[in-house]
């Protein structure tokens, strides 16, 4: 819902100012006169972000058709190297072999972090990092070892082409194990609904996709919020990359510029990031 | 001599034919040739019997083989009660009106979309299931099979239906002018002669249950163990797939799918074969 | 007596069974519109854009099912229009050419074709558009396309079955009298025995479009997304009504959404209600013959 307030305002603004007064639309303007399509694929984290940007890009000019599939950082690398998509999104930076072999290209337009979360009706909303590492090896199993409830832990975790489970098993359980009784989700929109259901489980999901439908758990009393991103204090911090086979051109590289416009960051903000700069 | 025609026709229905039916066998060759550089390096055998730890670079489908046997079985063991029951109802025991109307509701079934069955799980079963058990999240083997069970019901209901329906008149005849009563007739005649036509519902429905996706992917959890019980998650084969696809196209995690295609491929050519055979002897006895 | 106690056992147990599947079935449809009813108006499918304008194609819709209901209806037509021709085509050659041995092998051929798990098949279709990718054209990848012919191979087997079977079932004397008058074979074919066997071969291709509505297994590995537009070319991704069910169930961003995805599911569900209905009103006793022939 309150996604929903928020944009409505400023939807309604812009589709008066690509209705009426296309000449003020700002960052939109360099789209006039592109046609064609934009494929974007990848990270999911980016989603939000990617669908208000695309919406708007459409709606100031009706030749442009721009697809957005999720499928997780690992296949955004994959598939913009191959060829198969535009822009291949990634909640983590391309390693240096990615780069080498496809000459990508990184572009890196906010900043997120990367947050254990639980249901909004467990009483356990902090974890020292210890415990963490525990109940994702599946060492600590009951939520009444850590003064909740006497049920088992349900796991939750993301599929092996997501950075962001690459991200948090780095920083987040210094590459501890993750036990295999976990459930496995295939996005962070996934991970959010399925946490959101089960008030018994744990999961970790892109800062930027908390809401009150789960609730943030504080790691070694710091809560995982978007100011304690930025300000440093909450540690799991990462970049939202969108990287391209090269350099960019045409209609590629005018949506990568909307990214970093007034217009784009404004986007960012709303769906939670810290724009970049 | 045969007109130009003639001939011409009689060529394009034979390639149509030869097209349609080398799908068949371009899908095995594709599967083995993507799959063929995993299974040589570690072995077919070895990628059915092993672990699924990626970064340990163990790259078997086990517990993939063990969840779908779990779960399919399971939906069997649910399915095959509820259909003996509705196949009688239909056949003799409920009235002719009844039994019609039946008949065609349990037919419309068939038609449900597998996603809605999967979506209506996800909101209405999972929760119950968490809370009546006390156990788990409720994303589990049971909910899963439990689900696929219901699905599965109306195709072996008719499958049942038709092999009653294939027995010849004059065997009811006798039984009635025997005075046999329509349950006794069921049980006594029906029943015995059409088993080998009720294993093939049977079988087909296996085939049905373990090559759904959707139920298992959205109801199952995922998770790559093999279950210690059906209150904890499980990953089938075709879930597997749809989850993996994503990965590098060179990666083994991707061969290994290729494997699990493999896998479901055989599986269905056993079912067919077993399944024509079943049939072609029920043919010789008649 | 223990015989007594059997048979009154068999007569409750079959009516429980029954009652069993019947309030499971109206549960799950009860629950979908229970909580879906709600949600069932224009602005499900138009969102906020004037629905003939939606239509014209000259508004875009961005908040509705507009561009997967599209999406849907393309790729139907689509796979139904690959997949006639040959389904057709081929069953006139089984029914009518083919000898018996080469019949037993084809028919073998399409069982299990007509078995394989739909996931399989999508495998297939995804690994083929990566494989044509590389070696022909940077054009082609996941698209609608490759989702199509995909999906016509899996119901391929479906028209083949009823279009045969059609044939078959056409009495020995029909047959004969054209042959008798000097038809040659193919004017028999065309002229007599197709046109005797258009129901069968229409409830086929109904039931083969259902399939196709519904599928999410092949559509979900050949080139569904979630968020694309109408489709523009054959070579671009799409929308599709059961693949936004279901990445609606796992990752509804708020209740709007969900809502959203309970109004899909049941537009789904009459859609493919009417098309098996429609089947149905062709041609009685079908489906599950056509899925496997025993």
């Amino acid at each position: 819902m309150r996604r929903i307030t928020f944009i409505q305002p400023v939807l309604i603004v812009s589709i008066l100012l690509a209705a009426c007064l296309p000449a003020f639309s700002g960052s939109l303007d360099s789209f006039q006169g592109e046609k064609g399509e934009l494929k974007i694929s990848g990270g999911t984290a980016h989603i939000p972000v990617m669908k208000e940007a695309a919406r708007r890009i459409m709606m100031a000019n009706p030749e442009i058709q721009i697809s957005i599939a999720g499928g997780g950082s690992g296949v955004g690398i994959k598939q913009v190297g191959e060829g198969l998509v535009d822009i291949g999104n990634s909640g983590r930076k391309a390693t240096d072999e990615e780069i080498g072999r496809y000459q990508l290209k990184l572009f890196q337009w906010a900043i997120d972090g990367v947050g254990p979360v639980v249901n909004p009706e467990n009483p356990v909303k902090a974890l020292t990092k210890d415990q963490m590492k525990d109940i994702f090896a599946g060492k600590v199993n009951n939520w009444k070892m850590l003064g909740g409830e006497d049920r088992e832990i349900n796991i939750y975790t993301r599929d092996e082409a997501s950075g962001t489970r690459a991200v948090f098993w780095k920083k987040g359980l210094d590459k501890g194990a993750i036990t295999s009784f976990a459930h496995v989700v295939v996005s962070n929109g996934a991970m959010k609904s399925a946490i959101a259901q089960d008030p018994y489980g744990i999961g970790y999901v892109s800062v930027g996709h908390i809401d009150t439908t789960v609730a943030p758990v504080a790691l070694d009393g710091v809560v995982p919020t978007i100011e304690t991103v930025q300000d440093g204090a909450y540690k799991i911090a990462r970049g939202l990359y969108s990287n391209t086979r090269g350099e960019p051109v045409g209609l590629t590289k005018k949506f990568i510029d909307f990214l970093y416009s007034p217009d784009g960051k404004k986007i960012i903000e709303s769906k939670g990031f810290i724009p970049v700069r | 001599m045969k007109k130009i025609g003639e001939l011409v026709a009689e060529r394009t229905f034979l390639l149509s034919a030869l097209a349609s039916s080398s799908i068949t066998v371009a899908i095995l060759a594709f599967m083995v040739f993507m799959g063929l550089p995993l299974m040589k390096q570690a072995g077919f055998y070895q990628l059915l019997v092993k672990p699924w730890a990626p970064y340990q670079g163990s790259f078997g489908i086990y517990p993939m083989i063990v969840g779908t046997g779990c779960i399919s079985f399971l939906s069997l063991v649910v399915a095959f009660p509820l259909s003996l029951g509705c196949s009688f109802l239909i056949a003799t025991i409920a009235p002719k009106p009844v039994s019609k109307g039946l008949r065609r509701l349990i037919e419309l079934m068939t038609g449900i979309p597998t996603v809605i069955y999967g979506f209506v799980g996800i909101f209405l079963l999972v929760p119950y299931i968490r809370e009546l058990f006390r156990s788990g999240s409720g994303l589990c083997v049971l909910t899963a099979a439990l689900v696929l069970g219901i699905m599965i019901t109306p195709t072996m209901t008719l499958f049942f239906c038709d092999s009653f329906d294939r027995i010849p008149r004059s065997y009811l005849t006798a039984a009635e002018a025997l005075g046999a009563s329509r349950t006794q007739k069921l049980l006594y005649v029906i029943l015995p002669c059409a088993k080998k036509g009720m294993l093939n519902g049977v079988i087909l429905a296996l085939g049905r249950a373990v090559g759904d996706t959707l139920v298992a992917l959205m109801l199952a959890g995922n998770s790559v163990r093999v279950p210690g019980s059906v209150l904890e998650p499980a990953r089938t084969l075709t879930a597997h797939i749809a989850l993996v696809i994503a990965a590098d196209y060179e990666s083994p995690e991707f061969r290994s799918i290729f494997a699990c295609g493999v896998v479901l491929y055989l599986f269905t050519m056993m079912v067919t074969f077993l399944v024509r055979y079943l049939s072609f002897a029920e043919g010789r006895r008649d | 007596m223990k015989t007594r106690i059997l048979e009154n056992f068999t007569v409750v147990f079959a009516w429980l069974a029954g009652l069993v599947l019947l309030s499971g079935v109206s549960l799950l449809l009860g629950y979908l519109f229970f909580k879906g009813h709600a949600s069932l108006n224009l602005s499900l499918i138009f969102g906020d854009t004037p629905p003939l304008q939606a239509l014209l194609l000259k508004q875009r819709v961005f908040e509705g099912l507009f561009p997967a209901v599209a999406g849907t209806f393309v790729l139907v037509v689509l796979s139904i229009a690959w997949a006639i021709p040959f389904g057709i085509a081929t069953g006139i050659y089984l029914a009518e050419y083919a000898g018996p041995r080469v019949k037993r092998v084809l028919d073998a051929l399409f069982d299990v074709l007509s078995g394989m798990p739909s996931i399989v098949i999508g495998l297939f279709g995804f690994s083929f558009a990566v494989f044509l990718h590389k070696h022909y054209s940077d054009r082609i990848g996941p698209c609608l396309l490759i989702s199509s012919i995909a999906l016509s191979f899996l119901v391929l087997p479906y028209i083949i079955r009823t279009t045969q079977a059609a044939l078959e079932g056409i009495p020995l004397n029909i047959r004969l009298t054209a042959l008798a008058l000097g038809a040659t074979r193919l004017q028999n074919i065309f002229l007599v025995l197709i046109p005797r066997s258009v129901s069968g071969i229409m409830s086929g291709i109904i039931l083969a479009i259902g399939r196709c509505a519904e599928d999410t297994a092949v559509i979900m590995l050949t080139g569904a997304v979630a968020s694309a537009g109408l489709p523009r070319s054959l070579f671009s991704q799409y929308e599709a009504l059961p693949f936004f069910i279901y990445y609606i169930s796992s990752q509804y961003a708020d209740s709007e959404e969900l809502m959203q995805g309970y109004g899909a599911s049941i537009v789904l569900l009459f859609l493919c209600a009417l098309l098996f209905v429609t089947a149905y009103g062709i041609r009685k006793g079908l489906s599950h013959f056509v899925f496997y022939r025993p």
